[in-house]
């Protein structure tokens, strides 16, 4: 098995170029799917590995309430630098689990404080409040609730009728698309494994490109939506936690999302063709992730039957 | 928000806020500023005097109704209404939840200076008359 046990740790890695590649070049709906999918086994392969060198690491303790046999030589044969990695790998799984805990206990604490605030508002799937600060939100549907778009009455001030329009198509779009559980995933994953953060910081940009372009087929008019967005965006600049974060290279999502509104239209297709830019994206994200799930089965089938042989019965 | 951390029964948490607009819309049939019984009376007096307290106190805490001192007790009027409410409480969960966008998904972000110029620019193009 050797240093490949180590391998699901890093595979990430391999999609950093890919996040980016993919966004700009794959339909954002094919493009969000992918990801998230990317996400989602690398991280359960990350975990599983983690997992694996923890019950390497546990075994050496001493007064571990693990079989003896666990700790055996073979066992430690099959896990390089076994001393450090076992003992390196409890906290850090300890960490993961913490870590995921707090974001699925954060999510559900959103949701739960979001609905009991609109008690009362007006409106089975629009809830427009008044308030002095512009913004718009799609809280997702819950158990016996239907999505609702929360929408404040500064921000539809701001819009004119059409773009109005756009903002309601936009924020369907999310709630239609189940855009939340998407986004769950991947900051679940990055969570797991801190190399999955650009995969989620991607997510982020293709769930809005795609209920963009959800929009744009709702409204007809894809400079209509370039439009709403970039206004949205003029009159809620500087309010919100990220206008602290200022990028220096690259542009913002916004612009990004207006550009590419502003060019033609994206493909849909199934998969993309091997030898294009999109192609070699998808193509190698879909292999990283492979030999990701592949490697990590590999460490733990091994490891299991050297656990399962060392294990008197 | 305050009672989720002394850990009170799911059941109650999820009342006070439905209770909070009862006795928001109580307040605004009022003909003027009433005091606490007839809040309560208004109600169907089935809730204990202390919870409607608790509760206008925390309307209070919101912004959602003033009190004024009236012999020795307090008469209450409404400033907002039930949607106003509805968007002082989540004023107070979006400003609260830094670590919401797995959430909500909002329409647009923030703008980093750099990017408005850039946004300007693009705007002045989708302007441009072409489609």
């Amino acid at each position: 098995m050797g240093v490949f046990v180590f391998l699901p740790l890093v595979l990430p890695l391999t999609v950093w170029p890919i996040a980016r590649l993919a966004e700009q070049h794959l339909h954002p709906r094919t493009a969000t799917v992918l990801l998230s999918a990317a996400a989602g086994v690398l991280a359960v392969c990350s975990t599983v590995c983690l997992v694996l060198l923890m019950v390497v690491g546990t075994a050496q303790l001493p007064g571990n309430p693990l079989p003896d046999g666990w700790s055996d030589e073979e066992v430690r044969e099959a896990v390089p630098y076994d001393e450090v990695a076992g003992r390196a790998a409890i906290p850090a799984l300890l960490a993961v689990v913490a870590a995921c805990g707090r974001t699925l206990w954060v999510h559900h604490r959103v949701r739960r404080r979001a609905v009991r605030a609109l008690t009362g508002a007006r409106g089975r799937s629009v809830a427009v409040l008044p308030d002095g600060e512009p913004y718009a939100y799609a809280l997702p549907a819950g158990r016996g609730r239907r999505g609702r778009v929360v929408v404040s009455t500064t921000m539809l001030s701001c819009l004119g009728g059409g773009e109005r329009r756009v903002l309601f198509a936009h924020e369907r779009a999310h709630l239609a698309g189940r855009h939340h559980r998407f986004l769950l995933a991947v900051h679940l994953a990055a969570r797991a494994n801190p190399f999955l953060r650009p995969l989620r910081t991607a997510v982020s940009y293709t769930t809005e490109r795609w209920a963009d372009e959800e929009a744009a087929e709702a409204v007809g008019s894809r400079r209509a939506v370039a439009r709403a967005v970039g206004r949205a965006a003029l009159v809620s600049r500087g309010t919100g936690p990220a206008a602290a974060l200022a990028r220096f290279a690259a542009a913002g999502p916004v612009p990004r999302r207006v550009a590419a509104l502003l060019e033609p239209a994206p493909v849909v297709r199934s998969w993309p063709p091997v030898f294009t830019t999109a192609g070699l994206a998808a193509w190698t994200a879909a292999a990283g992730t492979t030999v990701s799930a592949l490697s990590s089965a590999n460490s733990a089938v091994t490891l299991f039957l050297v656990l399962k042989a060392a294990t008197p019965l | 928000m305050d009672q989720e951390r002394t850990g009170r029964p799911r059941a109650r948490r999820r009342g006070q806020g439905e209770l909070e607009v009862q006795v928001l819309s109580a307040l605004r049939q009022a003909p003027g500023p009433v005091d606490t019984a007839w809040v309560r009376e208004r109600l169907g007096g089935d809730l204990a005097y202390t919870t409607v307290i608790t509760i206008l106190t925390r309307l209070l805490a919101k912004d959602a109704v003033v009190r004024e001192k009236a012999g020795r007790s307090f008469v209450w009027s409404p400033t907002a209404d039930e949607a106003g409410l509805a968007a002082l409480r989540m004023r107070r969960v979006l400003d609260g939840e830094s670590d919401r966008q797995a959430v909500l998904a909002s329409f647009v972000t923030s703008l980093p200076p750099g990017d408005e110029r850039m946004l300007r620019e693009l705007l002045e193009r989708a302007e441009e008359p072409g489609e």
